[in-house]
């Protein structure tokens, strides 16, 4: 940490929060507040005079609570860089400390916070984790047994530069403990309040064990556990040798901790589950082994770096397996717990790596995305007429759309990573997605349903997921009807309600609207975009006197091949049920209103003409009708 | 096509309301630890073991095992399972598929006695089981009402034999003649008397019975398996025969090994004392007091406190 503070191209900004981010990979533009510590960080030069005169005491958040600091202080001993800092909260203005500091004059009561924007290329968010706060479960008494204390207290107790110098006492008395339990999963595992097994605490109840016992062999030591968790190289032989030191390990989670109110001893109450016995055994001193959980301002800082978050409010990586530091926005990574709990060396990797992605940003003079982007015709777009609209900019899952009423919707390239959701979105047909246009795919449902389209059954598949689900029907060999067709688009997102409309106005069987699971989406919301839509269509089709079955709405994943041939061959039953008079009557029934509906998608032209965005492309497209739906 | 498959053991109890999420256990014991039926009544009793079995299709074991019968629905389990696994809903499941198939409860229930109930129907609003109902019946060719106990459901507390008017409900070693009896106090001079009616589920720890046992004669503890056993008369009849103070001693609310029965007492005895104080009969010579399954040791503040009241009454 030193060494990267001194280091001539590395800029340590601390007491600072990240206020807003602006741009895209390589250009971002962030807005910093350094907040003011009322000491002047270049005069300073540590001495600590200053706390030494402090009268003011409060507690000391980095020793847990456990000792105070005064209202002049840094976090602690080795902190980079080593500079005071005043808390304006407790400081009482005496300005004693002014008067210590003497002829440095390094304390200036009249500093404000200060904002600044930095030009940044790539952003590594390594905000870490929180520890849970286990007074929230009463059977354990913590808060109210002065002898129940969490890992963090016990680490604090235990360090040589902590409190008590290393010496371990209780809080309750200040007795040294002889007896210690020590119980795994507090507020893990536990649907209450996380459901998530927290990683690293085993090998982190073991450490401590084995350090407190090889400080007082004497000490009798249990760990309390669920199940113990040693899966990397050498975490199993660690557990061996802590059993061959003589700590006791018990399987069962204590439901109930009591306290003698004479002694202060505690008595931890479990089952003994390798004997199927309730047992309840006395300690001087309980460790509660608290889970891991986000940090809580997580809500703000992803909002500030529009980074989507995992049921628990972890941040959300791109891909959990392919790429597991980079967050859904290009140039941001993600290092360390505050992607999810990690231990030592896994969040020492997830920082390495996240190094050499943000390394290769930085190195680069350009950077390649994928041709295909959003673009907006300008002269479409209402919003360019100084009408409200910005439904395109809802749909981005990047924000990657911008728009400002009186100017045309704008998509920064950089950010936008097709899945054509702000395409289908748009009500006036003023974005396209290069090589996913409307042109392109109504040609190829035009081109697939030529023929006994009443046959038919028609699959819109996302890229990621559905399309890999058929895929691996396919190559698995799993049967289904012949009478599939199916076309590819990025995502359940760009599947336009008008392509729908146009299937059924050929006279298509059935339509089956496919994409990932909700919280596989490649595309962070875009399945959500798909999914409302599917809602509406179906609920319209249901009005409009359609057969239940023939527009199927389903989630399968790439792994889910059989899902794919069964739900393909329970569309085939359901035509089959139907049977193709009823059907044909009913299509003659629809057609009317779908062709109401898809009235935009019989102007489109051919492909053939379509396939540059020519100018008389542009201008046969501005010279449409006003579309439906407006 | 699914029919053809016979149902599982597990897919049975699943079916049932409350039978669901069975097979989310995985084995932390919680519910066998919060449970105090295996330290006090059983060492057999484990539900961790009954789920299992449950999962495993061990049917007849499942159906014969102590935990199907004894689990009084306490639910102190529920909210400590990591998993959220209604515990008592399943045990309640495995039960109900157990009477099905003609297995009977071995717990001690109460008996009504026909010559004494007069079909009030008391009992049956007090039954946290819902084990009393009214029957109809002729007797001597006259059609009368009267109470009948569903023994499998019962799980004698006695709550209903404190309520009865008529005294027409007995639960065996726990019935009227039984308790008055043990209400006799060799009397000191100089020391208060006092009876402490004490549920059996209230006290967690070894250490508090040692408590119990502790105190010399002029201390009458007398167990019961539920504070809600003890009617206001039992406290009158105690106060009349000359000794000075009783106490009744429940479990925290919530924490009821009979869901209600620390309530219904709490209701009752309070009502008591304070009539008692109006009446400017006796005041603090009847208290309720609730111990919470964290309050280990508090029992002999409670005992000592009372006491040391009765001995500045009496100066």
């Amino acid at each position: 940490m030193v060494d990267a503070a001194r280091h001539p191209k590395i800029d340590v900004r601390t007491y600072t929060n990240v206020e807003r981010v602006e741009g895209y990979v390589g250009n971002f533009k962030v807005q910093l507040r350094e907040k003011a510590r009322l000491v002047d960080v270049d005069r300073c030069n540590g001495c600590g005079e200053c706390a030494k005169v402090c009268p003011i005491e409060v507690p000391n958040y980095f020793e847990m609570n456990l000792a105070p600091r005064k209202a002049a202080y840094v976090a602690m001993s080795q902190s980079v860089p080593l500079k005071y800092t005043i808390d304006e909260e407790a400081c009482i203005h005496c300005y004693k400390c002014v008067e210590a500091c003497g002829p440095l004059d390094a304390i200036d009561f009249s500093q404000e916070d200060k904002v600044v924007w930095e030009d940044i290329g790539s952003i590594v968010v390594a905000t870490g984790f929180n520890h849970f706060d286990p007074s929230v479960i009463p059977e354990y008494g913590y808060g109210r047994f002065p002898n129940v204390i969490t890992a963090m207290e016990m680490e604090r107790l235990n360090n040589s530069a902590g409190p008590t110098v290393g010496n371990l006492i209780r809080p309750g008395d200040g007795k040294n403990p002889q007896r210690l339990a020590i119980i795994n999963c507090v507020g893990s595992r536990d649907k209450r309040f996380n459901p998530w097994c927290s990683n690293f605490c085993c090998m982190y109840a073991i450490k401590n064990a084995v350090l407190l016992k090889q400080a007082n062999p004497e000490m009798e030591i249990s760990i309390y556990y669920i199940d113990i968790r040693t899966p990397s190289k050498g975490y199993e032989e660690f557990y061996e040798r802590a059993r061959g030191m003589g700590i006791h390990f018990i399987q069962g989670r204590p439901s109930l901790i009591t306290q003698d109110d004479n002694t202060g001893n505690l008595f931890v109450h479990s089952e003994d589950v390798a004997l199927g016995r309730v047992i309840e055994k006395e300690y001087d001193m309980v460790m509660l082994n608290q889970a891991a959980v986000p940090q809580p301002d997580v809500d703000t800082v992803s909002s500030v770096l529009n980074i989507s978050q995992s049921p628990g409010g972890w941040f959300m990586e791109y891909h959990p397996k392919l790429r597991p530091v980079d967050s859904p926005t290009d140039g941001i990574f993600l290092a360390g717990a505050c992607q999810g709990q990690k231990d030592i060396p896994a969040s020492v990797s997830s920082g390495l790596a996240c190094a050499s992605r943000a390394g290769r940003i930085l190195h680069s003079e350009e950077w390649q995305i994928e041709p295909i982007i959003a673009q907006v015709w300008e002269d479409r777009c209402i919003s360019a007429q100084g009408k409200q609209c910005g439904l395109c900019a809802k749909a981005c899952p990047y924000g990657a759309i911008t728009v400002e009423t009186g100017k045309a919707a704008q998509v920064t390239t950089a950010k936008c990573h097709g899945c054509g959701g702000c395409v289908a979105e748009c009500p006036h047909n003023a974005i396209t997605q290069m090589h996913f246009t409307d042109a392109q795919i109504l040609a190829q449902i035009r081109a697939l349903l030529a023929e006994k389209p009443e046959e038919k059954i028609f699959a819109f598949r996302c890229q990621w997921c559905s399309y890999g689900g058929a895929d691996l029907a396919g190559t698995s060999h799993f049967d289904y009807s012949a009478n599939e067709r199916g076309i590819r688009v990025m995502c359940s997102a760009r599947m336009d309600s008008d392509f729908i409309y146009e299937a059924f106005r050929l006279g298509a069987g059935a339509v089956l609207y496919s994409g990932c699971h909700p919280q596989d989406c490649h595309y962070i919301t875009g399945q959500r975009v798909g999914a409302t839509r599917a809602d509406r269509l179906m609920k319209a089709f249901e009005k409009m006197g359609m057969s239940p079955g023939r527009f199927r709405v389903e989630w399968i994943s790439a792994a889910e091949g059989d899902k794919y041939s069964r739900v393909i061959n329970e569309m085939q039953e359901t035509l089959n049920a139907i049977g193709p008079e009823k059907l044909h009557e009913e299509n003659e029934m629809l057609r009317p209103e779908m062709e109401k509906r898809a009235r935009r998608m019989y102007e489109v032209p051919l492909v053939t003409e379509a396939s540059d965005y020519s100018d008389e492309m542009r201008q046969a497209m501005s010279d449409m009708e006003e579309p439906h739906g407006s | 096509m699914e029919a053809e498959h016979p149902m599982t053991f597990a897919d049975q109890v699943r079916a049932i309301p409350g039978g669901e999420h069975l097979e989310m256990c995985f084995s932390c014991g919680t519910c066998v630890s919060k449970c105090m039926i295996q330290q006090k009544l059983e060492p057999e009793y484990n539900p961790r073991r009954l789920l299992r079995m449950v999962m495993m299709d061990m049917r007849e074991e499942a159906f014969k095992s102590p935990t199907t019968w004894l689990c009084s629905t306490c639910d102190l389990c529920y909210p400590a399972c990591p998993q959220e696994i209604h515990i008592s809903g399943v045990i309640g499941a495995v039960k109900s598929l157990a009477v099905e198939a003609g297995y009977t409860s071995p717990l001690e229930t109460v008996s009504v006695d026909e010559t004494l109930c007069s079909g009030c129907g008391i009992c049956v609003m007090t039954c946290p089981y819902e084990a009393p109902h009214l029957i109809e019946k002729e007797v001597n060719g006259v059609m009368d009402r009267f109470s009948e106990v569903d023994k499998d459901k019962c799980m004698g507390c006695g709550m209903c034999v404190a309520a009865c008017p008529m005294g027409a409900i007995a639960r065996p070693g726990v019935s009227n003649p039984e308790l008055v009896n043990q209400i006799k106090i060799k009397k000191h001079k100089d020391a208060p008397s006092l009876v402490v009616f004490i549920c059996d589920w209230s006290l967690r720890a070894d250490d508090d019975l040692t408590i119990l046992e502790s105190y010399p004669e002029n201390v009458r503890v007398i167990h019961i398996p539920c504070s809600g056993r003890i009617d206001p008369q039992m406290a009158l009849i105690a106060l009349r025969s000359g000794i000075d103070g009783v106490l009744v001693c429940g479990c925290a609310p919530g924490e009821c090994h009979y869901q209600r029965g620390t309530y219904v007492s709490a209701c009752k005895i309070s009502l008591l004392d304070s009539m008692l104080g109006q009446m400017d009969l006796a005041d603090g010579r009847v208290r309720f007091v609730q111990l919470g399954t964290q309050d280990r040791g508090r029992i002999r503040h409670e005992i000592d406190g009372m006491l040391a009241g009765l001995q500045r009454e009496a100066a």
